[in-house]
């Protein structure tokens, strides 16, 4: 469903993602793993259009990701949570799912949006202003509730799950359960919490200083000696 | 509560105010000079407001507006008030020539479209052959009569400016309502969380543009109509842009009617209030006011009306227990 053939992307002199490729199936729930500064981020926004490669090719289901613009990439099938939630100031809660899905998806579909607001627990707050009535779980939940609204076919989460507590993170978990079964959604989440990754990502792709380094079961990339050297601070093999 | 608004607003407009400064022509025109300064305050609101770009340009499109209304009455014999409209469209269509700098953001944006201010002034005061050069345009013909009502006097011209202030009141409402209008809120404040959910933002910031350069176009006819005369460095001053965005803020740009409300406060209250207590340099005080609305409440003087009236609301319901 999704290729990506030898992407790099700079900054100045500096290489963010360096030569980076792999594929996913369509319904792989993919994780996406490296320590600060590895350049998961940047290989999500070049995904999604907020970086620009220098090279390499990005394709969803055919079409040539990197051709289009930002908002074409969401049109195509790309849906991004961002690890800070950006709620749209002065909307409501509601408001902010229609948006999303007027554009996102080139609809208005009102039935959809209350199905969204139940799965993701935001009924209770779908005309709250959404930047300032949010607990921090709500937050995160409209995140991702914005990226479903556009009708994606791969699901982005960028550390969706930083700064929840245990309860609230198990919560949340079983929360992006339901929506990706019932949406029948390929998945690529950055996550720093290996417990997490194991217990929803089958296949797991580790990136270092730009470059993959693994691309395996979690118990294959989790016990891969490059892979620990990357985590206790050794230079790339 | 709501549902009385609009019938309020318009008994007000056309009723209660014309009634009680009928006879008094100067007070008359100061009112409309506030509300046509409100007008241009509002086509500033709603791109800074919708879209999140402060411009310190649009004194280009007024000026447009009005040279565009005044030639096409005198050279083309077009009536008032389809040059009026038509010219709205030219400062439109003009915008188009500005949207290079909608690559910009913040001060480079507000800056670059103040060069192109700049740039339509030297036009109109170099293009002799059309505007008349730096002498102007004298004699531009005046709003006509319409049912009995004389729109070319005072109280005319009041009718005229305060009805095309409250139809783009109600356009600016439809279009904060629409999805359009909540991206464009939306993109205010993060620009890039609105793209990937499909948000063409270029394309409508650089729709608000058009809209509200059409909106301080039509302003800039409507005066041209009112006073009869035109010379480029009036109708290009940058007056027209700093006195709407002092207007714009101090009534609260993010609200639908602020920019009107703070046009009529601030310039009504510095020329009856603060002219009468210091003659000359009266702005220091509506500056130090402004100041002081900045310091106090940012969002404007609309919104903390409302949470004045809240507080007040919550204190009788409190006392009622």
């Amino acid at each position: 469903m999704l290729h990506i053939n030898g992407l790099t992307v700079t900054f100045g002199g500096l290489v963010a993602v360096s030569d980076v490729t792999f594929d996913m199936r369509e319904g792989e729930v993919l994780g996406l793993v490296g320590p600060n500064g590895a350049g998961k981020t940047t290989l999500f926004n070049a995904i999604c259009g907020l970086a620009r490669p220098g090279s390499g090719t990005v394709e969803l289901m055919g079409k040539n990701l990197l051709s289009m613009p930002i908002h074409h990439r969401a049109r195509a099938g790309i849906g991004r949570a961002f690890q800070v939630p950006q709620p749209m100031h002065e909307l409501t809660v509601r408001e902010n799912l229609t948006v999303a899905q007027r554009f996102g998806a080139g609809k208005v579909d009102k039935a959809k949006i209350e199905e969204l607001l139940d799965v993701l627990k935001l009924g209770h707050k779908a005309d709250m202003d959404a930047a300032t009535s949010l607990a921090l779980t709500e937050q995160k939940a409209l995140e991702v509730g914005k990226a479903l609204a556009t009708e994606p076919k791969l699901l982005m989460l960028d550390e969706v799950l930083a700064g929840l507590e245990t309860t609230g993170k198990r919560a949340f978990l079983d929360t992006l359960e339901e929506v990706r079964k019932r949406y029948r959604l390929s998945v690529m989440i950055v996550e720093h919490d290996i417990e997490t990754i194991t217990r929803m990502c089958p296949r797991v792709l580790v990136l270092n200083f730009g470059r993959l380094i693994a691309d395996g079961s979690p118990d294959q990339v989790f016990n891969d000696p490059e892979v620990i050297r990357s985590y206790t601070g050794g230079e790339p093999a | 509560m709501n549902k009385l608004k609009i019938p309020a607003v318009l008994v007000l407009a056309y009723l209660v105010l014309p009634l009680a400064v009928n006879g008094n022509d100067y007070v008359v025109s100061l009112i409309v000079a506030a509300l046509t300064i409100g007008g241009i305050a509002l086509a500033w609101s709603m791109l800074g407001n919708l879209g999140g770009m402060v411009s310190f340009g649009h004194a280009a499109f007024f000026g447009i507006g009005s040279y565009a209304s005044a030639l096409l009455t005198i050279k083309a014999g077009w009536p008032v008030l389809v040059s009026m409209l038509f010219a709205g469209l030219v400062a439109a269509a003009s915008s188009i020539a500005t949207m290079p700098a909608l690559r910009l953001r913040g001060p480079y944006f507000a800056l670059s479209i103040l060069a192109y201010a700049e740039i339509f002034r030297i036009i109109a005061t170099e293009w002799k052959g059309l505007t008349g050069g730096a002498a102007g345009i004298l004699s531009i013909p005046r709003l006509p009569e319409i049912m009995g009502i004389d729109l070319g006097g005072k109280i005319g011209g009041y009718f005229v400016v305060v009805t095309l202030v409250i139809a783009m009141v109600g356009i600016y409402a439809v279009i904060r309502r629409s999805p359009q209008g909540l991206a464009l809120k939306a993109m205010h404040d993060s620009e890039d969380a609105t793209r990937v959910v499909g948000v063409n933002a270029t394309m409508l910031k650089a729709l608000m543009l058009v809209v509200s350069a059409f909106f301080a176009g039509l302003m800039g006819a409507f005066n041209a109509h009112y006073i009869n005369f035109l010379e480029p460095d009036y109708a290009f001053s940058g007056s027209w842009t700093t006195l709407a965005i002092v207007a714009a803020i101090f009534g609260g740009y993010r609200t639908l009617w602020g920019p009107l409300i703070g046009a009529l406060v601030v310039y009504l209250v510095d020329q009856l209030v603060f002219k009468a207590i210091l003659p000359q340099g009266h702005q220091i005080i509506l500056g130090a006011l402004l100041g002081a609305m900045v310091l106090f409440s940012p969002t404007g003087l609309t919104p903390l009306i409302a949470k004045l009236t809240r507080l007040q609301r919550k204190e009788t319901a409190n006392a009622a227990h």
